[in-house]
């Protein structure tokens, strides 16, 4: 959901890229660490009490979040937040049972609940981001997250007054090694789709965040079609974990190979993506916690691997991708620099402009910069004014050429990432048929 | 995995058309990507400042002073080992001119060694293009030759001005110049 707040955070708090990608790697940290001590919590204190508590942490971290104006404390907020997140989804996988009826049950909507909200987050935090402000995503889980502890209070009430439920009737066993090795391969690659796309939809083609929100809601509702109407067709949860891992390495290599910057072609790839992520997400969880007991432990596994994933793909992606991004942003200076000597332009106007972009170049501080305005007012001579709007429009390719470019090696590595999953899963058939 | 429901004949086989309908699926839009040029959508590469770049058939004195500059620029970034647009944007403002020299480690003497080189193939170039008859371009060739760091840097930048200022450069046959120029 912080995904497309990010490029805000970034200039409000006037940190770097490299920096601002802790306040996603912070979060997924700690839950990787806390998923699993917080189902063993759960399962010592009661999943009600361990939810109530965890939903509560969730909420004052979460305000703490938005009133954050430093980058520091909105890190510590965030760990904070995590664990308060750990605490309340793996409890929830204890609870969701006696609410829905049978444990099969729970386990496929607690998993595709995680994937249609990895899949929705950005969407959501990109309105809330463009209409009121980054702070207000997590203020606005503030109200969000006490009310779903109210009715949890009630059962955390019980849980206090009868005891905890029967641990001795609960088998334990080892957590599904290759189901979520594969988790966390998949889930870096889907991580680093939604964060290296928003990155080049607003920071590279200069979309605002509700623009980029709208354009990215493809993969959501590409993710919940995957759900409702592909995956219930095939059951065996082997070949709709390869299948998705395929999907979403082939629209993570379409993304690396956008032939225009389009919004409409990054459509096909989303599409992909979400359908991919869709089927592989819920799959694995379901191969992970399928026969195994206690829920909330093996909950705790996946949640920790999916997590690990993220951090995986942002750790090794973001030196890749700044990387890159240093290096097209100078041949864009070159390439815009040849464009200008090689313009019809009149010379002096040619100096003119040059300085005028340059200038705009310093003041944007090394990011993609608006250049429209370089070439206001435009000359009053219709000739003049013909060569200065094509020069314009040969700049702004020369820039969207620049800023696609530098994603793609990152959406190839991990494109990559999703391929190796599919390691993970062909032994998971190996070893257990 | 191992006891899946409906992992029979039929559930063996509908998982088979999925994984080939999503192999089919990702290989298709990488190849209608790749076609559509998404491997070559980049910055376009600038050129190397040592090769000849044609000049576009010069109309008036201001094209033939533009195309001059070129030369100029494509002559001394190839002297001084550097792209034509490096040299282009360390010559627009003294600051610039300095931190040029300090990342390249080029100094006023080479510089200036290298702009005159410049001239003299823009000289060269403008007169193999016709755009210079042979007449000027022997001793406009012996002026850039000698002339100081700063006019030269200001004859790349505006060629027009000193082109149209041969007359004084060249003394009375310079009044012959712009009747001479195509």
């Amino acid at each position: 959901v912080v995904v497309l707040a990010l490029p805000d955070i970034y200039r409000d708090l006037d940190t770097s890229v490299a920096a601002v990608t802790w306040v996603l790697v912070s979060f997924n940290l700690v839950m990787a660490l806390a998923a699993v001590p917080a189902a063993l919590l759960a399962r010592r204190i009661g999943p009600g009490r361990a939810a109530a508590i965890g939903l509560a942490v969730f909420a004052g971290a979460g305000l703490a979040c938005g009133l954050s104006d430093q980058l520091s404390t909105l890190l510590v907020a965030r760990c904070v937040q995590a664990l308060g997140g750990a605490a309340a989804v793996t409890a929830a996988l204890e609870l969701l049972p006696a609410t829905v009826g049978s444990e099969r049950r729970a386990v496929a909507i607690w998993a595709s609940a995680g994937a249609t909200g990895a899949a929705l987050g950005p969407a959501v935090g990109g309105v809330l981001t463009e209409l009121i402000s980054w702070q207000s995503i997590f203020l606005l889980q503030v109200p969000v997250a006490l009310a779903a502890a109210v009715p949890i209070l009630a059962v955390a009430r019980h849980e206090a007054a009868t005891g905890i439920i029967e641990p001795e009737l609960r088998r334990t066993g080892r957590p599904h090694l290759w189901a979520n090795l594969a988790l966390a391969m998949v889930s870096a690659a889907i991580a680093a789709a939604l964060f290296l796309l928003v990155l080049l939809l607003i920071e590279g083609w200069r979309l605002s965040p509700i623009v980029a929100a709208i354009v990215v809601t493809a993969m959501p509702l590409a993710a919940i079609l995957g759900n409702r109407l592909i995956g219930p067709l095939v059951p065996s949860s082997r070949a709709r974990a390869a299948a998705g891992a395929i999907l979403v390495s082939g629209g993570l290599a379409g993304l690396a190979f956008l032939p225009k910057a389009t919004v409409a072609l990054t459509l096909p790839p989303q599409i992909l993506v979400g359908i991919g992520l869709s089927l592989v997400l819920s799959a694995l969880t379901e191969t992970a916690l399928g026969g195994r007991a206690p829920q909330a432990i093996h909950g705790g596994w996946t949640i920790s691997a999916r997590h690990a994933g993220v951090v995986i793909g942002l750790l090794l992606l973001t030196p890749v991708f700044t990387a890159d991004i240093a290096q097209q942003r100078q041949d864009a200076i070159d390439a815009g620099t040849a464009v200008i000597l090689d313009s019809r332009v009149s010379p002096l106007l040619k100096i003119d402009l040059a300085q005028r972009i340059e200038s705009r170049l310093e003041g944007e501080k090394g990011k993609v910069p608006t250049i429209g305005p370089a070439f206001e007012p435009l000359p009053s001579d219709s000739g003049e004014r013909e060569a200065v709007e094509e020069l314009r429009s040969e700049l702004q390719d020369q820039l969207n050429r620049a800023a696609t470019h530098a994603f793609s090696p990152s959406f190839l590595l991990a494109a990559l990432l999703g391929l190796i999953a599919l390691a993970p899963i062909g032994l998971a058939r190996r070893i257990e048929l | 995995v191992s006891a899946e429901p409906g992992d029979g004949g039929r559930g063996r086989a509908r998982g088979r058309i999925l994984s080939g309908a999503a192999i089919a699926a990702a290989l298709l839009l990488i190849g209608v990507y790749l076609a559509a040029g998404g491997s070559s959508y980049t910055p376009e590469k600038t050129q190397d400042p040592c090769k000849p770049r044609p000049w576009r058939s010069p109309e008036s004195l201001q094209e033939i002073a533009e195309q001059f500059s070129l030369s100029a620029l494509d002559g001394a970034a190839c002297q001084l080992g550097v792209s034509r647009e490096a040299l282009a944007r360390a010559l627009a403002t003294p600051e610039a001119r300095e931190r040029f020299s300090e990342k390249y480690g080029i100094d006023d003497e080479k510089l200036a060694k290298a702009i005159r080189a410049g001239l003299v193939r823009a000289v060269d170039d403008a007169e193999r293009a016709g755009a210079l008859p042979p007449l000027l371009a022997g001793p406009l060739r012996s002026t850039v030759e000698k002339i100081p760091l700063d006019q030269a840097i200001e004859l790349v930048h505006d060629a027009r001005s000193a082109l149209g200022g041969l007359q004084g450069i060249l003394g009375p046959a310079g009044n012959f110049l712009e009747e001479l120029l195509p």
